[in-house]
């Protein structure tokens, strides 16, 4: 009887040794259906934001209207008015990659708030190409600029718990006039021991 | 054995009961004759998940174009149960030689649907060069 209970302890001390040692951890696609949902702003709510945003954006028309195609934007602030610490490039960027494959515009990197460029070393050499080829007039200015909010609103019922985010962006032109403005609500609903707050 | 099937008829009860309160369909109301006409596009489809296609059943497609030139697709779906249904699709675009375009805001999107109720599904094309199209349908297996 004892030999017995040895063998099955060899038998299963190798699987509770393997099993204790996995951390159940895999790859999953990050635009795909299998990423995990919980009450902050997730992965998929950018991509979500930037493909509503993107799409709304071609078919306003507003890109069309400037002077020259394609037409060059540049990036304001993006003001993050929820309670958690993101970068906002999480959102701006995918909409500026897909601005840029649609062809219809190209993001400046030499220009942002403040006279902080994106790129130091391309607004150097911008200005040096500039001062040796003795440019009376100033470099092409950008036709739009991109600004906008995200906002979180928390709300509660009995033990059901729902958080809303709001992405605002506004394409403003050259005369300061906003040529395009769109909102997309992102809204979680849970119950309090899943969502945790 | 009478006390059984009293048992019996409750529990078969209190399922329906519960079955019936999940059931909210909706009812719709519009112009009986559209002055838009619709430019349909027949389709070829690939079933696999036979209970997807009865929560949420294809219409009809339609295309047209914008004034910038992207193309833009519309689909109308049905859910055919009476109770709410999550979904999630993903578009995708290809150009004139048939190739993949990859765009960053190419992503599962999730949806939900009211029973009996048709949606409609929006979008625009990541660029002019953009032919033909593909929308795959997944039952939602996010987990929560």
């Amino acid at each position: 009887m004892k030999k017995k209970s040895r063998y099955y302890l060899l038998i299963l001390a190798p699987l509770v040794f393997y099993g204790g040692c996995s951390t159940h951890t895999r790859y999953v696609e990050p635009t795909g259906p299998r990423t995990i949902v919980t009450s902050e702003i997730n992965i998929q709510d950018f991509s979500y934001a930037a493909e509503d945003m993107v799409k709304s954006l071609l078919v306003s028309g507003a890109l069309d209207d400037a002077p020259q195609q394609p037409s060059i934007l540049a990036i304001s602030r993006i003001v993050n008015n929820t309670t958690q610490q993101i970068d906002t490039d999480m959102l701006t960027k995918k909409i500026r990659v897909a601005l840029n494959q649609s062809g219809k515009v190209l993001t400046t990197t030499t220009m942002g708030i403040g006279g902080i460029a994106e790129d130091p070393l391309a607004q150097g050499i911008q200005q040096e190409k500039e001062f040796y080829a003795d440019k009376k007039e100033p470099q092409r200015l950008p036709d739009y600029s991109l600004s906008g909010k995200i906002i979180e609103k928390r709300d509660r019922q009995d033990n059901v718990r729902q958080v809303t985010y709001s992405f605002q962006l506004s394409l403003t032109d050259g005369n300061g006039l906003a040529v395009w403005e769109e909102e997309k609500q992102i809204t979680k609903q849970g119950k309090r021991s899943v969502i945790g707050w | 054995m009478k006390r059984n099937i009293q048992l019996i008829l409750l529990v078969c009860f209190l399922i329906s009961a519960a079955s019936y309160s999940s059931c909210t369909t909706v009812n719709t109301v519009e112009r009986e004759s559209p002055v838009g006409t619709r430019q349909m596009i027949a389709d070829k489809r690939v079933v696999t998940d036979s209970s997807l296609n009865k929560k949420v059943s294809i219409v009809g497609l339609n295309e047209s174009t914008t004034n910038g030139g992207f193309l833009r697709v519309q689909i109308e779906v049905l859910n055919r149960k009476n109770s709410m249904q999550n979904f999630s699709y993903l578009i995708e675009w290809f150009d004139m030689n048939g190739m993949l375009m990859n765009t960053p805001a190419s992503v599962w999107i999730p949806r939900q649907i009211e029973g009996q109720e048709t949606l409609t599904i929006t979008t625009v094309a990541p660029t002019t060069t953009a032919r033909d199209f593909r929308i795959k349908f997944i039952e939602n297996v996010r987990k929560n």
